[in-house]
């Protein structure tokens, strides 16, 4: 009788891809669990004592948000900063500001900016990349995309930018008037500047060698 | 350096593990190769058993 080999018999097929099937089940809810972790958002009292999380507080849009070069982790982290006025003020209470934030989210998913843009990954790149766009230095004191708007704070620039895009020349694909209201254009303002601060290991890549990007250099 | 210290924002098993690639491959193929081994060692055991 011809010798059997272990390779042509289905147990041994069997019991392997059981084995790699089970394990990799185990691995990915474990790994849902330990994401949970790292994506939960900080409070108002991490901001207040220091605390670094991935994702800050809502609070976070009361302070200066920046980025300061990590050597040992070799990319930018974000750096919270001191106060700063958020549309006139820097007391954004905790249900004030994730009241905010959650319209500019909402806001976000209804006018679909994804279908255009990229949010923390997710989306197109038929425009600019928003994971980052609040340090974008262009919508700085002396950007000329600020002083296009006329206003005199950045997040009063982005907000008259995106209730009327179509106005302003910025880009060669420029942005059609998606009907967004003043309301609805600082909840989107807000959602930028936290969705900044969040700590995204140094992506999008290049975000850091943008002129004025980190520490206003 | 071979050794980094470790400094993700949030400590977790996986952020140590998977500090290069080269750990989580190791990690994977001990966990999910090795044991084919013995799978196999089993199966041709039984195969003789039975031939």
């Amino acid at each position: 009788m011809a010798k059997r080999s272990v390779w042509s018999d289905n147990r041994f097929w069997q019991r392997s891809a059981a084995w790699v099937t089970g394990f990799a089940s185990i691995l990915l809810i474990w790994l849902t669990f330990d994401t949970s972790a790292q994506i939960s958002m900080g409070t108002d009292a991490d901001l207040q004592n220091g605390v670094t999380k991935r994702v800050p507080a809502p609070t976070v849009i009361n302070y200066k948000i920046t980025y300061e070069m990590d050597t040992v982790r070799g990319h930018e982290v974000p750096v919270i900063g001191e106060k700063e006025m958020f549309f006139g003020r820097d007391d954004w209470s905790e249900e004030e500001a994730a009241e905010l934030l959650h319209l500019g989210k909402l806001g976000s998913q209804s006018k679909n900016c994804m279908n255009c843009h990229t949010l923390l990954g997710n989306g197109a790149y038929y425009a600019p990349d928003l994971t980052k766009a609040w340090l974008d230095p262009a919508w700085g004191p002396e950007g000329s995309l600020q002083s296009m708007t006329g206003k005199s704070s950045k997040e009063e620039a982005m907000a008259e930018f995106l209730q009327h895009p179509s106005q302003y020349p910025t880009h060669a694909r420029m942005m059609p008037d998606l009907g967004i209201t003043a309301e609805e254009a600082q909840g989107l303002v807000a959602f930028l500047k936290h969705m900044s601060s969040i700590d995204t290991n140094g992506f999008p890549r290049n975000f850091g060698k943008i002129k004025g990007a980190v520490h206003g250099k | 350096m071979m050794f980094e210290p470790f400094v993700d924002v949030v400590p977790s098993f996986f952020g140590w593990l998977n500090q290069g690639p080269l750990t989580l491959t190791i990690f994977l193929h001990t966990v999910i190769i090795l044991p084919m081994f013995w799978i196999y060692k089993q199966e041709k055991a039984r195969i003789e058993r039975e031939g």
